[in-house]
């Protein structure tokens, strides 16, 4: 018990990304509300960065910072990586909030179900 | 010197999407012509590109000067090269039909910002092909999806924010899944070039089976989701139909196809047959391709908007492609790469005909095609070359590429594609063939029977028959063609 409870310890923030993945993608294919959608992406770009930056972690690493002592760095390629990655989802979230404002304008609401039933309704008349 | 030209020609068509703005007081032919000039200057260094790769081989350029296990690499054989050479071509011809299609849909002053979007999309796409480097794809793929989005969006409609939200979250989806493949792949290598990757994963990957196999899983998911392989296709639609005419010729014929070719690279240049073998991704590519060409063309046949039903036969035919790909066999990659550059042709013709129709006479229900043939006789007839190639009729590249498909399905001990290969190619002609019958032996409500060249812009007219002949062109005199693009796939295994 103990063993396998020093192994989830160990990878924690493996487990956690995995998780917070799942809860992402969950929230972007089950709810019909459109910002609620958004956030889903956010969070599975978090787990995706998460993973990202925790694959660069050293056991006992500092930051890498030149100083003359003798220590061990970690890495700190995957956190330059994931500052790009970073903005790339900022600018998708910005994007698609913006999307969302003109489908409010257009069709005075933001819920999916009610969005298709909408056009349904059109494409009845 | 010659190895700086693929980023000098990114450079210069990013620049012009940023001048766009600046003549924004001048006449818009202005803009066009200049545009044009530029898309001529990069095609010609492609084609010096091409020549030179052709005779001295591949050659890398490094970005400033890195090592490959730090820097950026773009990496230029004859793969890269080629197809970036073949979509300059073939936007050429668009870009020529959309100055005079002026855009339907597009309000007048947005005209400009669609042209700094189709130059940024340019942009995405040669980086995409060029680099040798996974995370640099997974940023080009990100520009290339915005930029996409952003056009089907600018048709101020309400089905366009609707198709273009629903397009954002699943493309997303694929980029996001996709990056936790290459965060994958770099836990166990530590290189994001590809290259390198390469090596490490041949040396080592079976001490590391799960991340190979999680990491390629998630890799080919993520990039079939954005190219439409059939279980993910339910955005295409949606998205191809309501976006301008000549975008739609874009979005399908070429945006689909570069998210294919990631998924080669990432097949066959990242994992390489070591790893294709054992792990049994060609089982599932082909019965994914196989239930695609099926339900593709099923889906097609019930729609009545006819760009909506041009959007399904998309899908179908990704599913040949994704067959060819999923035979590993150098045959089934050249057929696959075959098609790629065929449906290009025949669904660029199909969009900008029924984009001239539509220009002109303002109707997007098949039922209304009736006696079309004697109204808009060019564009009518290219749609027929179109729409025949599609269903494989001798004398037109569909016909070549499922000669090919079905050779190479041979060759891999697969009899039962040919099976498919056939009765998709009936389901195609059932939902083609009507609107061909109907348009040229139908009277139509007006009962004009007289036919003459329809009165389009000569801008419009010259690409369509352009696209026609190059149709038949190439079904008639594959040999070259086919003999390169060999090349290229043993090149690729």
């Amino acid at each position: 018990m103990s063993a396998l409870l020093e192994s989830v310890l160990d990878h924690i923030n493996y487990l956690g990304a995995m998780a917070l993945f799942v809860i992402g993608l969950h929230t972007v294919v089950t709810h019909s509300n459109l910002i609620k959608k958004i956030m889903g992406i956010n969070i599975m770009g978090t787990a995706v960065f998460l993973f990202f930056v925790a694959i660069g972690n050293v056991t006992d690493g500092v930051p890498p910072i030149i100083t003359g002592e003798d220590v061990i760095y970690i890495n700190p390629l995957p956190s330059v990586l994931i500052l790009t990655g970073i903005v790339v989802v900022v600018s998708i979230t910005v994007y698609s909030l913006s999307l969302v404002v003109r489908i409010y304008e257009t069709h005075g609401t933001v819920d999916q179900k009610e969005i298709a039933r909408l056009n349904d309704e059109e494409a009845g008349l | 010197m010659i190895a700086q030209l693929p980023i000098v020609s990114m450079v210069m068509l990013l620049g012009m999407a940023l001048i766009i703005p600046l003549f924004k007081r001048r006449n818009f032919s202005v803009t066009t012509s200049l545009g044009f000039v530029v898309l001529l200057a990069v095609w010609v260094l492609t084609l010096l590109v091409l020549w030179h790769v052709r005779v001295e081989g591949p050659m890398t350029y490094r970005f400033g000067n890195y090592e490959a296990f730090l820097g950026i690499e773009l990496y230029i054989d004859l793969f890269a090269v080629l197809f970036v050479f073949f979509i300059l071509s073939l936007i050429m011809v668009i870009y020529v039909y959309s100055t005079g299609d002026a855009t339907e849909g597009v309000a007048e002053k947005e005209y400009g910002r669609y042209y700094i979007l189709l130059f940024i999309l340019l942009f995405a796409m040669l980086g995409i092909i060029y680099t040798n480097d996974l995370f640099n794809t997974y940023v080009f793929m990100e520009i290339l999806s915005i930029t996409t989005v952003s056009i089907i969006s600018i048709k101020r409609k309400k089905e366009n924010y609707t198709a273009s939200f629903r397009y954002v979250m699943l493309n997303e989806i694929g980029s996001l899944s996709y990056l936790f493949g290459v965060a994958l792949l770099y836990m166990v290598t530590g290189y994001t070039n590809i290259g390198l990757v390469a090596e490490s994963i041949g040396q080592h990957w079976t001490a590391y089976p799960a991340n190979a196999t999680t990491a390629i899983g998630f890799m080919v998911v993520g990039v079939g989701i954005k190219s439409a392989v059939f279980p993910f296709h339910v955005w295409l639609p949606d998205a191809h139909s309501t976006a301008p005419s000549s975008s739609s010729a874009i979005l399908s014929a070429i945006v689909v196809k570069v998210y294919i070719l990631i998924m080669i690279k990432v097949l066959f240049r990242v994992f390489g047959l070591s790893v294709l073998d054992v792990i049994p991704v060609s089982t599932l590519l082909i019965a994914v391709a196989a239930t695609g060409m099926i339900m593709g063309s099923m889906f097609a046949m019930a729609q009545t908007d006819i760009k909506r039903m041009l959007g399904y036969s998309s899908v179908a035919q990704v599913g040949y492609i994704v067959m060819g790909i999923g035979l590993i066999s150098v045959l089934g990659l050249q057929a696959a790469l075959f098609h790629v550059v065929s449906h290009a042709l025949m669904k660029a013709a199909l969009f900008l005909s029924v984009g001239a129709i539509i220009y002109k006479k303002k109707i997007r229900k098949v039922s209304e095609f009736n006696g079309m043939g004697f109204e808009m006789p060019v564009a009518m007839v290219v749609f027929t070359i179109a729409a025949l190639g599609m269903i494989g009729v001798p004398m037109t590249t569909g016909f070549i590429s499922k000669l090919n498909l079905g050779l190479a399905a041979l060759d891999g001990g697969q009899a039962v594609l040919v099976f498919v290969l056939i009765v998709s190619g009936f389901l195609n002609a059932l939902y083609y063939l009507p609107i061909i019958i109907n348009a040229f032996l139908k009277d139509n409500p007006s009962q004009i029977r007289v036919m003459r060249v329809e009165k389009i812009p000569k801008t419009m007219l010259g690409p369509l028959v352009v696209l026609g002949a190059l149709i038949v062109y190439f079904g008639l005199f594959p040999g070259v063609l086919i003999r390169v693009l060999e090349a290229v796939a043993a090149s690729l295994l």
